[in-house]
């Protein structure tokens, strides 16, 4: 990795054939709560030839992150690899974050008859939380923290047709350049979500 | 599969028909997509369904289920109008193209848009497209199977490839995608009730090669058997077992033979089987049922029996070693990663201890001690160097355990694109796909290819149908032998006889006394090493035979599914006479197609496939909370104008009835995947049989997180002329709300 890292996901439409392989290793990977939903894939148009697609969402990781703008309690805290992070211990459960993210990635447990409550859990592109490096307490809160061994976050390597790409933006941009020069066609501004996500 | 999921990125089109890769093989679906970005290779999908291979697609056709003969004999029709066949390759290499082009004329554009639903204009943009676009590769899976005529279908795909002259070339082929893990393996070790293993007959000359090669005596194998003539007769399949069971009960299929009694079944979901109704039925009426399976088999609660039935806890793949062999005919060597947890025993444990308590213990397992004569064998690695040792037919001998552990322990040392490997595994293909004719043959990554020589995977058709047919030659064409051969024309299979004139050579007086009498019995091998040397396939050169001359319809014909939507269709294109003896049971064709017409009482299409996230009978799966979660009720696709004209509304229930009296109530799911003709049901789901909940039967402790009702509950009654594999993708039905 640069010096300069700073880190994304991208996931190629033209790739992601909504299998859920991210989904399901991403809630197997942290043993999430059923409720809880840290990564989805999202399919527009289902059904329509020709309209059909799928990406796979979860938190963006973003350069100006809302949802750290609008904690009250100031719980976010952003790496400098870019990693959006936030403390559970912190956190009021209040759903201000939610809000405020474009992309729907704050989760809160659904228990209970009267819908959710809790303080929040979110994506953490594996790279666990404020407690000790891979302490048991670490991963009771947050989940695995794959970053600190060198591991690529689950989602991404367990993706089937590797649509979702994340690491250092750079190599990142070059995957995606890559496919997009050899397809020859199609070329997007930008893919799905970065002008929202990472403004410089 | 004739070649292999990473030379699909060779391809410069991909026509895929009753298949969907997307959903049912996602890792293996990236090298579809790999070959459109990378190759601009066009995705072609012929399916009654708008599927996720579908949205991927660049041409979709939404075909009337059970209707690909037609839609292919319409492709066929412009390529030989348009002269887009390969003229030299069919006269080289292709026996019987003649007929196949005069039934190809009958389906004009016109003709072939009225049968299968696709417009004309859709039909000609597709074949333009995948004719023009050379090499093609052709994809096909169940979709394309599971239909009383499945076995014509299969053939007529290869035909179209034989006619594009698409066969044999890296980047072509009939690429057949098998559905789970090892179907290869199952079937080459046949997990199937008319052959031996390696696809050799039940002949009395075959039974002697296994009889010699296990090491005992043709007449003790006999003893096993009620009598000679039961050892060289089909058994029932897994398709119509229940048949075999509910013998000469009032409205049931006959029978010949003996009926079943006691059931034991190793891994394999039977609650997603056609007429479930018929095998909760057939379960009833046993006298013994045995389930090995990790999970629960659900067979298990579906039926009404209370005793005698035993679920014997087995071990997963992870908790044992050994070769499977993948959807390209490639073995790869797995490791154990844990002991058997709890009680659980691995499948050849249980099989042991059976072998034990039957008194055959000995005799089952003397084959593994053969070939270097000990007293102690070790398991896996002794039955897979036995089954080198063995199978000539679709040359196994390279498959040795000590190869398949090296290649295991190199997988990095392998090229994606094209299997080669490198350093260590340099001269190798990955896996060793067969035919791997001998221990230090590459493996035949493409097969029918004849640019490359025998020992790096070339070889022509073979020679299994005789010299000559009807007066035609059916030896390959002059110049069509593989690369650098002694023998560049067509030549017939090789034996003990003709192998010195084959392949121009003489043997010495040693080789002559220990050689086998032909290629597919020759345990010395000799035979196999002599035709390397030579640049011979040992199976022969021949022509591929477009025209079957034993098969009830010689060269593929349309005939409509039993229950069709189209009664003027049925007339024009009936299907077969009922079949009796048809794997011991008879079948029924015409009195089924012909006692009323079906599309009237249920005039609606019934497909049935798979979901991402579950497979086969989804117990394993169901039992995952994760992956229950994507889908946690059973669902029907159904198009909101078809959901409209019910009253059903998204997310309530409905019910489907089927032709054969049986009905499920699932949860409306509205999609715009299916038109306003058809439903689509998937087939992972138990545990709710014709609205009742069965899941207080599951044992404490073992029920899954989702049931459902099975949809073979309602697909129905029809069978292939050939192999019996059910029709469970063309029936009809109707639907009501709940």
């Amino acid at each position: 990795m640069s010096e300069y890292a700073r880190m994304k996901f991208y996931c190629d439409d033209e790739r992601c054939i909504e299998c859920n392989g991210c989904s399901v290793a991403c809630d197997e990977a942290h043993e999430l709560p059923v409720g809880i939903s840290r990564r989805k894939v999202i399919t527009l148009n289902e059904g329509i030839f020709g309209k059909e697609f799928s990406t796979s969402v979860a938190c963006m990781h973003c350069t100006d992150a809302p949802c750290e703008q609008v904690c009250p309690v100031d719980c976010f805290y952003i790496r400098e690899d870019g990693i959006v992070l936030h403390d559970k211990n912190t956190c009021i459960g209040c759903g201000y974050c939610l809000y405020a993210c474009p992309f729907g990635a704050p989760q809160f447990p659904k228990d209970g008859a009267f819908g959710t409550r809790g303080v929040m859990d979110k994506c953490t592109m594996c790279a666990g939380g404020p407690e000790e490096t891979n302490s048991a307490k670490e991963r009771e809160l947050y989940g695995q923290n794959r970053i600190a061994e060198g591991k690529v976050p689950m989602c991404a390597a367990m993706c089937s047709t590797k649509a979702l790409v994340v690491g250092d933006e750079q190599e990142v941009s070059k995957v995606y350049r890559e496919r997009v020069a050899s397809r020859g066609k199609g070329v997007q501004s930008a893919p799905y979500g970065w002008s929202t996500a990472y403004k410089n | 599969m004739t070649n292999h999921l990473g030379d699909i990125q060779n391809a410069k089109a991909i026509i895929i028909f009753g298949a969907n890769p997307a959903v049912n093989h996602p890792v293996g679906f990236g090298h579809f997509l790999k070959a459109k970005e990378r190759n601009n290779a066009q995705i072609i999908v012929v399916d009654p369904r708008m599927t996720k291979t579908a949205a991927k697609a660049d041409l979709y056709a939404q075909i009337r289920p059970g209707t690909d003969i037609p839609f292919m004999y319409g492709m066929l029709h412009l390529i030989f109008k348009n002269g887009w066949h390969k003229k030299e390759f069919i006269k080289d290499r292709v026996f019987g193209m003649d007929e196949v082009m005069k039934e190809a004329e009958k389906w004009t554009p016109e003709k072939t848009a009225d049968v299968t639903g696709v417009s004309k204009e859709l039909i000609i943009q597709i074949t333009t497209a995948y004719a023009k676009a050379t090499p093609g590769t052709l994809i096909w899976a169940m979709g394309l199977t599971q239909h009383t005529i499945g076995s014509s279908n299969t053939r007529l795909a290869p035909i179209v490839q034989l006619a594009l002259g698409n066969m044999g070339e890296e980047g072509g082929g009939t690429n057949i995608l098998r559905g789970h893990d090892n179907v290869q393996g199952a079937t080459d070790m046949c997990c199937l009730s008319h052959t031996l293993p390696g696809y050799y007959g039940l002949s009395k000359g075959s039974w002697g090669y296994f009889a010699k090669s296990w090491g005992v005596d043709f007449d003790w194998l006999k003893g096993r058997f009620q009598d000679e003539k039961m050892m060289s007769t089909k058994g029932y399949t897994l398709a119509k077992w229940y048949s075999g069971v509910l013998a000469g009960k009032p409205g049931e299929d006959k029978i010949h033979g003996t009926p079943l009694k006691a059931l034991f079944v190793m891994g394999n979901g039977i609650t997603s089987i056609s007429q479930q109704a018929k095998v909760k039925e057939a379960l009833d009426n046993l006298e013994l049922i045995v389930l090995a399976d990790p999970f629960v088999n659900e067979a298990a609660i579906l039926t009404d029996k209370q005793d005698d039935v035993f679920i014997l806890p087995a071990a997963t793949q992870f908790e044992t070693s050994g070769s499977v062999t993948a959807t390209n005919r490639s073995a790869q060597w797995r490791s154990k990663v844990v002991d058997p947890m709890y009680e659980s025993k691995t499948d050849h444990e249980i099989m042991f201890d059976l072998a034990k308590k039957l008194g055959f213990y000995d005799e089952y397992v003397k084959g593994m001690l053969m070939k270097e004569n000990k007293k102690e064998f070790t398991f896996p690695e002794d039955a897979t160097d036995e089954i080198a040792r063995i199978i000539k037919t679709i040359g196994l001998t390279g498959w040795t355990a000590e190869r398949l552990k090296k290649h295991q322990e190199n997988w990095h040392m392998f090229d994606e694109v094209s299997l080669r490997g490198f350093g260590p595994m340099k001269g190798e293909y990955y896996g060793l796909p067969w035919p791997c004719w001998t221990e230090g043959h590459s493996g035949s990554p493409v097969l029918y290819d004849i640019h490359r020589p025998v020992k790096e995977g070339g070889m022509g058709f073979r020679n299994r149908f005789g010299l000559e047919h009807d007066g035609v030659d059916l030896l390959a064409g002059k110049g069509s032998a593989p690369a650098h051969s002694a023998n560049k024309d067509g030549y017939a299979e090789i034996t003990a006889k003709n192998i010195e004139e084959v392949l121009g050579i003489t043997l010495t007086a040693d080789e002559k006394a220990k050689i086998g009498k032909n290629w597919k019995v020759d345990t010395s091998n000799i035979i196999a090493e002599k035709c390397m040397e030579a640049g011979i396939a040992p199976y022969g050169n021949a022509k591929a035979r477009a025209k079957v001359w034993t098969f009830p319809d010689p060269i593929p014909m349309h005939r409509e599914p039993l229950h069709s939507p189209r009664p003027d269709l049925v007339k024009e294109y009936p299907t077969y006479a009922d079949k009796p003896n048809h794997y011991r049971t008879d079948t029924k064709y015409a009195s089924v197609q012909n006692e009323k017409d079906w599309s009237k009482e249920f005039p609606i299409n019934l497909i049935t496939g798979r979901l991402v996230n579950l497979n086969g009978a989804g117990m394993e799966n169901r039992a995952s909370k994760y992956l229950a979660k994507l889908t946690p009720d059973m669902f029907c696709d159904i198009h909101p104008d078809l959901a409209y004209e019910h009253g059903i509304r998204n997310g309530r229930m409905m019910w489907i009835h089927s032709p054969e009296g049986t009905k499920i109530k699932v949860k409306a799911k509205f999609s715009y995947s299916v038109g306003s003709d058809r439903v689509f049901i998937p087939f992972h789901f138990a545990g709710v049989f014709q609205g009742k909940d069965l899941s207080d039967r599951y044992p404490e402790g073992t029920a899954p997180y989702s049931t459902g009702e099975s949809a073979n509950t309602v697909t129905n009654y029809g069978y292939d002329i050939i192999t019996q594999i059910p029709e469970t993708k063309g029936g009809l039905c109707r639907i009501e709300k709940a």
